[in-house]
């Protein structure tokens, strides 16, 4: 078991074998730790790749941010900061294989980011930006299993299945680490930021984020609500328990729930319709 | 009545409410409750940035997967594993009373 982890873990950190990191973040990441650089500078950038900026706009613009109308990197930028967009820019190749080849884990991610930005809005939070991203990436993991483990994905799948388990559990048993912690991995060898990789990690372990405690919180509760509505397919159908602390964290009451399930009922015909226009787009 | 994204919407649905420009969404409406929806209102209505639509129902699309007791078959599948815990009870119980109210507006029209 060990060994396949390693194995696991080693593949993800060469950088060979997933999405690489195009040329334009590395300029990016070395123009945002320049203090002189600015915005305008950095979004000339990203701009200077169409297709880069357009599925990065297209991310942005989804429900899953609740924003009325960013047309350019430059607002987009100011909206979510340098580093979220850079890490957008970073995923947007991940959301690509997402898109077409597994339809209901990107609409489960979809989900989890609009839940995400309804409950930061209602309880009054800050950084709801950063906070909708880390939930739109919080399963980042499965499409790294999906797309270099092919076989080990299909045998969680059945085990899913056959066993009535969780796919936290399946991936545990078979790889002795989960989507979470590989997801994890992934985002440490990107180099995204910290107040993202940690809701990543422990989006069902709570009790294990330390800095990022309530985004983390956040993205837990965004998860669970998304399975619970029966929206999108995350691997398997099972509404996990919502974490003690997270509820402590982030002061909820039964009424709150209510209000929150009830906005992101509504929120979520329009997620459909997005994700249906960009398959439509697909020629799907 | 039920709301529906505008990628499903077909021509001759009926609208069930207004429609209004979500950039000025106290103007007139673009579009009026009563209207039968045709090809070219959904394509422009696409255009103008409207994403969902509130249509009366009798829409063959929407209504394959919306028998009362397969939703209620499939919330308890899915609340299968935490179906001891008092407040997973509660948020299971909010979408019990979600799903029985969306089928009683339907079959109330």
């Amino acid at each position: 078991m060990e060994d396949k982890r390693s194995k696991v873990r080693s593949i993800i950190k060469s950088t060979q074998s997933l999405p690489a990191i195009p040329g334009i973040i590395a300029k990016l990441n070395s123009l945002s730790a320049d203090k002189k650089a600015s915005i305008h500078d950095m979004a000339r950038i990203v701009s200077s790749d169409q297709g880069l900026c357009a599925r990065t706009l297209r991310l942005v613009n989804s429900p899953s941010y609740g924003f009325s109308r960013v047309s350019t990197i430059t607002n987009a930028m100011i909206l979510l900061g340098v580093d979220v967009v850079a890490s957008l820019c970073l995923s947007s190749s991940i959301f690509q294989i997402m898109e077409t080849s597994v339809l209901g884990l990107w609409e489960h991610s979809l989900g989890a980011g609009t839940a995400s930005t309804i409950i930061a809005r209602k309880l009054g939070l800050s950084e709801c930006a950063e906070i909708s991203t880390a939930a739109l990436l919080h399963d980042i993991g499965k499409i790294i299993i999906k797309s270099n483990f092919e076989d080990d994905y299909k045998q969680i799948l059945a085990m899913v299945t056959t066993r009535e388990i969780s796919f936290s559990e399946a991936e545990l048993e078979l790889l002795g680490a989960d989507h979470a912690e590989l997801g994890g991995w992934l985002a440490t060898s990107w180099l995204l930021p910290e107040k993202l990789i940690e809701p990543i990690i422990c989006h069902h372990e709570v009790h294990k984020s330390s800095a990022h405690q309530t985004k983390t919180a956040v993205v837990h509760l965004a998860d669970v609500l998304i399975k619970a509505s029966g929206f999108g397919l995350s691997g398997d159908e099972y509404v996990p328990q919502i974490h003690p602390m997270a509820w402590q964290k982030l002061e909820m009451n039964e009424r709150l729930l209510d209000e929150i399930v009830e906005e992101l009922e509504e929120k979520l015909i329009e997620v459909k319709n997005f994700s249906m226009e960009i398959q439509a787009s697909h020629g799907h | 009545m039920q709301t529906i994204p505008i990628a499903t919407a077909e021509a001759d649905m009926v609208l069930a409410r207004d429609v209004r420009s979500p950039a000025n969404p106290d103007g007139p409406p673009l579009c009026g409750a009563g209207v039968v929806l045709t090809q070219a209102m959904i394509t422009r209505l696409r255009n103008l940035g409207i994403t969902t639509l509130s249509v009366k129902k009798g829409s063959p699309l929407m209504e394959e997967d919306t028998r009362l007791d397969e939703r209620l078959a499939a919330l308890d599948r899915r609340f299968k594993r935490v179906a001891h815990d008092p407040l997973m009870l509660v948020l299971k119980e909010i979408h019990r009373s979600r799903i029985l109210r969306d089928m009683g507006e339907a079959d109330g029209r």
